[in-house]
């Protein structure tokens, strides 16, 4: 290592005086005699530094406590054998609270904003001469659709989230993601996926963001890119009543709910099997080169402040969440309401789209008015199945069903609804495969734009897009050929 | 209505073809882009890098030893050099080739773009050990000096590429890691690993699997025809002479000798309850890892207990700095301890 | 306590002036219009950081549950004994040695902003592991107050956390808190208000027990950094970032942005504030 700087060991200094350039081209040839190491022989000495320090003036208990509280608690959270059942429990409970108690909000939500506000607002424009095509683009289309969203999205994420937050402040989260980070260390990712997957049951925008805990960039973008396999809560509705109308029915009365339910939760268990293959899939390919580090803290319990908590989820998630979520619906609102009062020749945009499309549904065991629904319906699944319904009606030209054209309704009988889906031509298959979809298809608008802001790229958004779409037409195309080949035969 | 069974063979056959074309890494478009790059400049650059090396290696390049090198015809060789001579980058006297001061000038910074890149790629990605110097034989022939010179600020102006190869600089000064081949030193005598060279790249992935890495300390325990058999970074080596030559290390005098060779301890192997002191971290744990493990405070020095583990055995949760931090036994592996006794409990 | 830490003030005109670098600052994107002192919050992540500036503004920032991300920089304001003090909460840090983006927020915010105080929130319960980050700052900067918070939490392990000794090692003032239920707090704003006036002069820690190596590459580069750019308030500090070749340190050399943080740059802020302020009133 002989730099030719004699000057460095103390030589005459030079006559004149240094420049800038003189201080870097000394530094440089310094950082050759010192080795490549220096940096860490920086880091050793300021830790050794504030080590003496930090020992001058900290006293440690002389006696140790007998009983360490968090460690007992650890050693409970953490237990090769209660360990997995606690958090089981934990969860389970989580869901049945947001479940059970959205009911009611939602219920109160819809019959203020659906039940009062809207006829209110028709009201109102018709006594003003408000002209139909404006009424209709604003309230039954914009308004509607925004206030469908709100109805449905608001109460479960409010709930969910505070709930949630809690137990993050708890301390409790980063132990769930130390107990599993083993089963996602298999697939290539990160213990903390765990949280944005969960997360991600309850809005898949919301589990985005919430990857920022993981702080390794591999890890992060494989779980931004699967959190769309989480069934969110804008999609739970479609799953259950589906599995209700078409296959609870198929079991005898008594087992209907119980079939139906099991359904529900198996394609949510097939969503968390393909969060761990893609997982994998990916970590050993396309990202492959993305910088992969592992560390977990494991913060000490902190008793959790209720009313910091409640502010902070509501604010930063829920009405987050919610914000994005009304930007995307109220002009997708206008788009579903345009497509079906527009006339080209006669037939409205919507048939012709639908009829364009059949050929492709019918071909992965759905129909057009499935895939129609799905492409207006990007900015929320909440959305989609009154779509379906409204197009269904639009289709078979029925008068007395719905509110007419451009207008998603919902009926109050699931008998109702199965009636009038079998007459759109509906099967067993249709009913498997659109359940199937509905996890497996590209994530919502709002979570596409998250995915955007967060990894910064469009080449991962477009990833995290049209994987699961791609992957969603070969799933159901699969299907429904074995499907059709079983039956047939 | 079709024929759900016809259907369904062209279904996999379009996903079969699909991930013929599409697969990463082993794909037909992959391939296909990879062929692409390998252009006339690339060529050329390749061979300014192999006739930069034989002169500071001492012995001749010639038309054969290039097409050898490039994998080309010798003819296609002898055209190459024809065009690289009528473009000034090297001069030939009777067989003997050269490189011209502008020819010393471009394989200098092909040199520089390449471990500059080798550095990022061990440093900014996850890519591994093995497949640094292949993406680097391709990306450099990508940058400009303005962008190596990008580059290397980005990386915190690195003086060394991660085999310990110095990287040229920007004014293409390439000073020499100065190291002899393991083989040359006396049994017994400690010195500290400089490079490893990374061609070829089987006895590379050789080396990297037994965990050697520039910057460790090693001491030379026995030296046969047959086999060398050396201690470095905790662990006792056996390599073949043939393999151990890739090692070139510079002699330490006896006063900055390591610690006697002791059995070497990793944080993996200590139980739960039982406590040790940080006394290095494995050079294979490099980047952004190894940052975010000096972040936490496991440096040398640093008392380490494990205090729990997760349900699976893995990943054990860690008190350091008075601070719970959850390690996967992969990295617990890389970190050299020194068991402290654990005082003998109290009788109550 | 206090008598350790107060030396003779400096012979400068103007003890009591601002010495934050108003132009560093407004390219920094902090407006300065209505503010007399800029105080910059320092910290681990998870020391209660956000609960301190809360607790100091009445704010209710919330930066999020979200780690490991900056999403903006926190600003807000308070005022103390008639002066106005600018609050900005930097990202949580665990070091400045600028290895992530954050890190160099935070690095640039304290060393090209110049900000009156830099308070460093450090976690009582893990001393070690923040005076890390407490020790860096040091090295950047003499004016920093290290608020010990989590004092309860402390206690409830059985923890003494002697202040005095930390304050007289550290050569900074030390002022122990429980940001939570504001204990320490009145405190807190004393120490930042005396050394933002300078009737604190903090007599900083310098790390020591270099390598040899260091040690010699150092006697050769701080005197050449103190030839060109005299009355530099951290010579060493540059010394070693630039052997660690940090790219935005020899950027500053280079372009000799590094001699506006000089102590006679510091005297032209102040002149060009105090004008500033004249002709505002």
């Amino acid at each position: 290592m002989s730099v030719s700087a004699s000057t460095l060991r103390g030589g005459p200094p030079p006559s004149h005086p240094p420049t800038p350039e003189d201080i870097l081209a000394t530094a440089n040839a310094l950082r050759w005699e010192i080795g490549a190491d220096f940096h860490e022989q920086l880091m050793e000495d300021i830790y050794a530094n504030a080590a003496r320090i930090a020992s001058r003036a900290v006293t440690r208990p002389t006696d140790k406590p007998r009983f360490d509280l968090e460690r007992s608690i650890d050693r409970i959270v953490t237990h090769r054998i209660w360990g997995f059942p606690i958090m089981v429990l934990l969860f389970m409970l989580v869901f049945w609270l947001t479940i059970e108690g959205a009911n009611y909000p939602s219920e109160f939500l819809s019959s203020v904003l659906l039940g009062t506000v809207y006829p209110w607002l028709k009201a109102v424009s018709g006594q003003i001469g408000v002209p139909w095509w404006l009424d209709g683009l604003l309230i039954d289309g914009m308004y509607l659709a925004t206030a469908w969203v709100v109805s449905v999205m608001l109460p479960p994420m409010a709930i969910f989230f505070p709930l949630f937050t809690l137990l993050e402040d708890l301390g409790y989260l980063p132990r769930l993601a130390f107990n599993l980070d083993n089963i996602f260390k298999r697939s290539g990712a990160h213990g903390r996926q765990a949280l944005s997957m969960m997360m991600g049951f309850g809005c898949n925008a919301a589990g985005v963001i919430s990857t920022r805990i993981i702080d390794s960039p591999r890890e992060r973008l494989i779980a931004i890119i699967t959190n769309n396999f989480a069934l969110c809560n804008g999609r739970w509705p479609t799953q259950i009543l589906i599995a209700s109308i078409f296959i609870g029915a198929l079991a005898p009365a008594y087992l209907a709910g119980l079939v139906s339910a099991l359904a529900v939760v198996g394609i949510a268990l097939l969503g968390v099997l393909l969060t761990f293959l893609v997982s994998a899939f990916l970590s050993r390919t396309w990202l492959r080169g993305e910088v992969s580090t592992f560390s977990l803290e494991l913060p000490p319990y902190r008793p959790p402040r209720i009313l910091q908590t409640l502010y902070t989820s509501l604010i930063d998630r829920t009405i987050f969440v919610l914000w994005r979520a009304v930007v995307f619906a109220a002009p997708a609102g206008a788009v579903i309401w345009l497509i079906a009062n527009v006339h080209l020749g006669g037939v409205t945009i919507a048939e012709h789209i639908i009829h364009f499309l059949d050929p492709v549904g019918v071909l992965i065991g759905l129909n057009g008015v499935i895939l129609l629904a799905y492409v207006v319906a990007i900015p929320a699944n909440e959305i989609v199945i009154p779509t379906v319904l409204m197009l269904t009606v639009l289709v078979l030209g029925v008068n007395n069903v719905g509110a007419g054209a451009g207008v998603m309704f919902e009926l109050d009988s699931a008998a109702a609804t199965k009636e009038l889906l079998v007459a759109g031509g509906w099967t067993l298959l249709t009913a498997v495969n659109l359940m199937l979809f509905s996890l497996i298809h590209n994530p919502c608008s709002t979570t596409i734009f998250t995915i955007y802001k967060e990894t910064g790229s469009r080449k991962w958004t477009a990833v995290a897009a049209l994987l699961p779409l791609g992957l969603g037409f070969a799933v159901t195309f699969f299907v429904a050929q074995v499907w059709r080949l079983l039956a047939g035969a | 209505m079709y024929d759900p069974l016809l259907a369904l063979l062209i279904g996999l056959a379009v996903l079969a073809v699909a991930a013929w074309l599409l697969w990463p890494q082993k794909g037909l478009l992959h391939r296909w882009q990879r062929a692409r790059q390998y252009s006339a400049r690339v060529m050329q650059e390749d061979a300014l890098k192999h006739i930069h090396r034989a002169e500071r290696g001492g012995y001749r390049a010639t038309v054969q030893s290039v097409a050898g090198d490039l994998q080309i015809t010798v003819d296609d060789a002898a055209r190459l050099l024809a065009e690289m001579e009528q473009a000034g980058l090297i001069s030939r006297t009777d067989g003997d080739i050269h490189l011209t001061a502008e020819g010393r000038e471009s394989a200098l910074h092909i040199i520089r773009a390449h471990r500059l890149w080798e550095r990022y790629l061990a440093d900014e990605t996850g890519f591994a050990e093995e497949e640094w110097h292949r993406q680097a034989e391709q990306l450099e022939h990508t940058l400009l000096p303005t962008e190596a010179d990008a580059l290397s600020a980005r990386l915190g102006n690195p003086t060394h590429d991660p085999h310990g190869d110095p990287i040229p600089t920007a004014e293409g000064k390439l000073v020499a890691h100065g190291g002899v081949p393991i083989l040359a030193l006396e049994e017994g005598m400690s010195a500290r690993v400089v490079h490893l060279e990374d061609e070829p790249e089987v006895v590379y992935a050789q080396l990297v699997a037994e965990g050697i890495a520039p910057g460790q300390r090693v001491q030379l325990l026995e030296k046969t025809p047959q086999r060398v058999r050396f201690w470095c970074d905790g662990n006792e080596h056996v390599l073949a002479p043939a393999l151990a030559a890739n090692i070139s290390v510079v002699p330490l005098l006896p006063s900055q000798a390591p610690e006697p060779p002791q059995p070497g301890e990793s944080l993996a192997d200590l139980k739960i309850g039982e406590e040790g002191e940080v006394v290095r971290i494995s050079r294979a744990c490099r980047g952004s890892e190894r940052r975010r493990l000096m972040d936490l405070g496991i440096l040398p020095g640093a008392r380490i207990r494990p205090v729990f583990s997760s349900p699976a055995g893995d990943p054990v949760a860690y008190l350091v700095r008075d601070t719970l931090i959850a390690l996967r036994s992969e990295q617990a592996k890389m970190i050299g301890v020194r068991r402290i006794p654990v005082p003998e409990e109290q009788p109550v | 306590m206090k008598q350790e830490l107060i030396h003779q003030p400096a012979a400068s005109a103007c003890a009591s002036c601002p010495a934050h670098n108003l132009a560093n600052l407004q390219k920094l994107g902090v407006d300065m219009a209505n503010w007399d002192y800029v105080v910059a919050l320092a910290g681990n992540p998870n020391t209660g950081k956000s609960t301190v500036f809360n607790a100091i503004t009445g704010l209710r920032q919330h930066t999020g549950n979200w780690p490991g991300k900056t999403v903006g920089r926190a600003e807000g304001g308070f005022v103390y004994a008639d002066r106005r003090y600018k609050i900005v909460d930097l990202p949580g840090t665990y070091s400045l040695l600028a290895t992530s983006l954050d890190e160099e927020i935070a690095r640039d915010f304290i060393l090209f902003g110049q900000p009156d105080v830099t308070v460093v929130v450090v976690d009582a319960t893990r001393l070690e592991r923040n005076l890390n980050l407490a020790l860096q700052v040091l090295e950047i900067t003499d004016r920093v107050v290290i608020c010990l918070n989590l004092m309860d939490e402390a206690r409830r392990h059985g923890l003494i956390v002697d202040d005095r000794r930390l304050a007289r090692d550290l050569g900074v003032p030390v002022v122990p808190t429980v940001a939570r239920s504001r204990e320490g707090l009145p405190e807190l704003l004393q120490a930042i208000d005396d050394v933002a006036t300078g009737r604190t002069v903090c007599k900083p820690y310098r790390l020591r027990n270099e390598s040899p190596a260091i040690k010699h590459a150092l006697k050769i580069l701080i005197p050449q950094i103190e030839q060109v750019f005299p009355g530099l308030p951290n010579a060493r500090w540059v010394a070693l970032r630039l052997l660690d070749g940090d790219e935005r340190i020899i950027e500053a050399v280079r372009t000799g942005e590094l001699g506006d943080l000089t102590r006679g740059a510091e005297a032209e802020a102040e002149q060009d504030l105090v004008l500033r302020l004249e002709a505002a009133s």
